[in-house]
């Protein structure tokens, strides 16, 4: 076509999905790895907040991670 | 309540048969056993080497006597070599990502035809919905982007720079270096061959719901069986559903793995 190329924005390029699937996926590890070590510490001592405080835990630096990585 | 994944197979005429996972497994067409290990061929493996023959034969024919004013087969080659080279090896990996471009396009091609063997006729079930064939694709990107990332910055910075991410103060290490391990060594692959997976799996389900659901309905004596005509026409729709899904997933898996390896060629990852 003689149309020119579309310019292309930093909104525009294939990495921005692979950018969100990674944010997804360190989101979800840091949720289910500090969930675990949680959860393993609740059959340890028997209690129940280990997983519920892993989560928050993982949570927080999964989102610390993301903003290092990603955010400018 | 029980969950029903795979139902026996129904017996008499009365009722709907839904598909299931039964509907994934096919009977072998040869069978034989080398030092204790079944090996059998069926219907999917013969796709597989299908789409394989098919590349060989079809890029083969393109490039074999190529023209300055490219011919239909030689352009449509170019176009999705061109595609796969610019707009996701060189825009995402860089300059150096050109190197990788001739892999991505083959596995790009490769999982393609693969996955639009799912709405072929006769043929009618991607390789993909058996998550042996994501999972090897998915390891071969793996041991790529590790083995690259070793050979560029050598073993001891590159798992180094993905354990101890560079710049974090070193008391978040405790908290970061675990998060980090699972999602870039363990997440990774196992997401990349599940994502290709579950859309071909559940692709396939959905189409046999509703064209089973058409000949069902068809054959039922009662006022439902002008249902069959939303059924037929929401099986129609979604053929062309999964032909956008199929062409999708394969830009998504290789966009993701030229992805990893930017990361693992990255100065910091």
């Amino acid at each position: 076509m003689p149309e020119a190329p579309e310019p292309r924005g930093p909104q525009n390029r294939p990495g921005d999905a692979a950018v969100g699937w990674a944010v997804l996926s360190t989101l979800l590890a840091g949720i289910v790895v500090w969930g675990g070590i949680g959860w393993l510490i609740d059959l340890w001592l028997h209690t129940w907040v280990g997983i519920v405080v892993g989560m928050l835990v993982g949570f927080a630096g999964a989102i610390y991670l993301i903003i290092r990585k990603y955010g400018n | 309540m029980t969950v029903v994944l795979a139902d026996p197979p129904c017996k008499g005429d009365n009722g709907f048969c839904a598909p299931g996972t039964e509907s994934f497994i096919f009977k072998p067409l040869v069978k034989w056993e080398w030092f204790n290990v079944h090996f059998t061929i069926t219907k999917v493996t013969i796709l597989v080497w299908i789409a394989v023959a098919l590349l060989i034969v079809l890029f083969l024919a393109a490039v074999r006597n190529p023209k300055i004013v490219p011919g239909r087969g030689q352009w449509m080659a170019e176009s999705v070599y061109g595609l796969v080279r610019n707009n996701i090896a060189e825009d995402m990996i860089g300059h150096e990502g050109v190197r990788f471009a001739p892999y991505l396009a083959t596995l790009f091609c490769f999982i393609v035809v693969t996955n639009i063997f799912g709405i072929i006729p006769v043929a009618q079930i991607s390789p993909n919905a058996h998550i042996a064939y994501p999972a090897i694709l998915a390891v071969i990107s793996w041991v790529m982007f590790n083995w690259v990332g070793v050979k560029k910055h050598g073993a001891k910075k590159y798992f180094g720079d993905i354990l101890f991410m560079p710049g974090v103060p070193k008391a978040m290490y405790i908290l970061l270096t675990p998060i980090e391990i699972i999602s870039t060594l363990i997440v990774r692959p196992i997401t990349l061959a599940v994502r290709l997976f579950a859309n071909m799996f559940a692709g396939h389900l959905l189409l046999l719901v509703f064209t089973l659901g058409t000949t069902y309905l068809l054959s039922v004596h009662n006022f439902s069986k002008i249902f069959s005509i939303p059924s037929f026409l929401l099986a129609l729709a979604l053929t062309f559903f999964e032909l956008f899904v199929q062409v999708l997933q394969a830009y998504v898996f290789v966009v993701l793995t030229a992805s990893y390896l930017q990361g693992a060629l990255a100065e910091e990852h």
